[in-house]
């Protein structure tokens, strides 16, 4: 695909979602004053209660600095609300329309997923910049202008990765019509295991190891501690290698899964 | 450029029983069954012809143009576009076939025409000169001028299927596919698209496949029919010959006066032709084509005539009873 096709298409689905006016505000206040309402007072309560200065090696401020990261990357990560779009297509035949362009319909998806951040990144950057002055110092974080360029690459990446792996679920609806609750469940799954809940240190060693070798972590948590100042620069490329790997492997994948599915396509009606 | 031999599509329908058990018993199991929505079509089309696919719904028309489309692929049978078989894809197809469909829309709902546009012209690769040229030739034969800079959602449906027409011929396509392009317009847009196919099939000659399940659609636009009963092509060729093979008749009525000594009577006409109609005062009879002159004069001569008119059957109806098998009652 042409770099002017993708940045046609990237532009084209954020001009898209910003026609959208009061959705844009609404999703934006609303979000960010219930995520830090609910991120302050669990975590206030969990320290109040415990009595302890460190938890999973963050201290109070630390942990109110990921919670307040990751959801700001996590939105970019997940390029707002495409997850469903492919599966849609499949549903009620749009795919049609793109299997007559002469592009890769997951290219032409990928361009529109990008394009689906920039709002989420402009909303993220305004909302960074209300939330973080309300954060404390802390020991355990360390927010720098090194660290949060660092963390530019990771997010792409990590949307990259995001993307790729909300795509073969999708397909399934070529056979299943109906795929919402598989792909309410990856989301949970991912979110979980990516480390957009808690961070990953608060899971038990077993599974902080399985989740090593998995690639959830590179979704949320790499790219937040990354923006934290917690991890240094060897750590950070070969973070950022793996999660080109899984990505290639996951995309693919992809491929026969997408071959076996286009066979069975009926674009809607008879 | 488009050859079609002994194409098949057979889908595979889950076919569910009424009722709340059936509904838990299709969660564990589900019957499936054959639906055969096309069934050995085999046919050509040249450049610069304009071809109307008729039939019910569900007749397989919709299943053909998507297959000729690339959208889907065929169970069994060799299709050919433009020296390509659609459903591989290929890019060189891709760039040279567009695709209407009256039911759905394929813009983005959201933008304005022009930026739909825009976004074509880069999906295309349309060099910039030759994209504002054929922009400005398309939109002067639709009359489309502002309506290009408002979202396409708040289009009336005639504006927003002009944008189609528009979007889906700004590559200048080698061959185009109509699937019920003027379904829900009024008469006046009806008119207009038909207007500006015709204009743009003798400025560019693309092969055109056209569905419609509009009579005037098909007598305007197409010198050639193909008939489609479920799934199986039961005719294939010019309007007029349907007309001399499965109408060969035409209908003389005839008016005479009340008070005439020799009233019409229906027993002493039935070798004349078919009676439709008869009372004291009218008649309606169904005559061969080749009788004609010869049964008119015998009329005229027979009884005192205040009106006699001769009538070709509405090709609608011809077509129709094709459609539903009843045509060989009236051969």
């Amino acid at each position: 695909m042409s770099p002017s096709l993708f940045f046609h298409l990237v532009l084209v689905e954020a001009k898209k979602l910003m026609s959208y006016r009061v959705d844009f505000w609404i999703t934006m206040v609303v979000a960010l004053v219930v995520n830090l309402v609910i991120l302050w007072a669990l975590w206030e309560a969990i320290f109040a209660e415990s009595g302890k200065e460190l938890i999973g090696g963050w201290d109070l401020n630390g942990i109110l600095a990921y919670g307040v990261m990751v959801f700001l990357t996590g939105r970019i990560v997940r390029g707002g609300d495409l997850q469903m779009s492919v599966a849609t297509d499949i549903y009620d035949g749009a795919l049609s329309r793109y299997l007559l362009y002469p592009r890769h319909y997951p290219f032409i998806k990928y361009a529109q997923q990008v394009g689906n951040i920039l709002p989420d990144l402009f909303q993220s950057l305004m909302m960074g910049l209300v939330a973080i002055p309300l954060l404390g110092i802390s020991t355990t974080a360390d927010v720098t202008p090194i660290s949060l360029l660092m963390a530019i690459p990771s997010i792409l990446v990590a949307h990259l990765l995001f993307f790729l792996m909300s795509l073969t679920p999708q397909y399934i609806a070529f056979w299943a019509d109906n795929v919402w609750s598989l792909s309410v469940m990856l989301r949970f799954v991912t979110m979980l295991l990516g480390g957009a809940m808690l961070p990953l240190t608060l899971f038990p060693e077993s599974i902080q190891v399985g989740l090593h070798w998995l690639p959830f972590s590179y979704l949320f948590e790499f790219p937040t501690l990354v923006a934290l100042g917690k991890i240094d620069l060897v750590t950070w490329l070969e973070g950022i290698c793996y999660c080109l790997l899984w990505s290639l492997l996951i995309g693919l994948l992809s491929i026969p899964v997408w071959r076996r599915g286009d066979l069975r396509y009926t674009g809607v009606g008879i | 450029m488009i050859k079609v031999q002994d194409l098949r599509k057979i889908f595979k329908v889950h076919r569910k029983q009424p009722g709340f058990a059936a509904s838990v018993k299709s969660l564990f199991r589900r019957d499936w069954i054959d639906k055969v929505a096309v069934t050995g079509s085999t046919f050509e089309v040249n450049e610069g012809e304009i071809v109307g696919l008729i039939g019910a719904n569900g007749a397989g028309k919709t299943t053909l143009v998507k297959m000729l489309s690339g959208i889907i692929h065929p169970t069994s049978g060799k299709a050919e576009v433009l020296g390509h078989v659609p459903w591989k894809r290929e890019d060189a197809f891709r760039r040279q076939i567009a695709l209407i469909m009256g039911q759905k829309a394929q813009l983005w709902w959201d933008l304005p025409g022009a930026d739909c546009f825009e976004l074509l012209r880069e999906i295309y690769q349309i060099p910039p000169e030759q994209y504002r040229k054929t922009l400005a030739k398309l939109s002067e034969m639709l009359q489309i001028g502002d309506e290009m800079n408002i979202q396409l959602r708040r289009l009336s449906l005639g504006e927003r299927m002009k944008m189609e027409l528009i979007a889906a011929l700004l590559h200048s396509p080698r061959v185009v596919y109509l699937d019920e392009p003027t379904i829900g317009l009024d008469i006046t847009t009806q008119r207009s698209v038909r207007d500006f196919l015709l204009d743009y099939r003798q400025k560019n000659a693309p092969a055109m496949i056209l569905t419609s399940h509009y009579m005037e659609d098909i007598e305007r636009l197409c010198e050639r029919i193909i008939i489609i009963r479920e799934g199986e092509i039961v005719y294939d060729g010019s309007l007029d010959r349907v007309m001399r093979e499965y109408a060969p008749y035409k209908q003389l009525r005839l008016n005479v006066h009340r008070s005439s000594t020799n009233p019409l009577n229906a027993a002493s006409l039935e070798m004349m032709g078919k009676v439709v109609e008869c009372d004291p005062g009218s008649l309606c009879l169904r005559v061969d084509r080749d009788k004609v002159p010869e049964v008119a004069a015998e009329l005229l001569r027979k009884y005192s005539v205040i009106d006699l008119s001769i009538e070709d059957p509405e090709i609608g109806d011809t077509i129709e009873r094709i459609m539903a098998g009843k045509a060989d009652e009236t051969r």
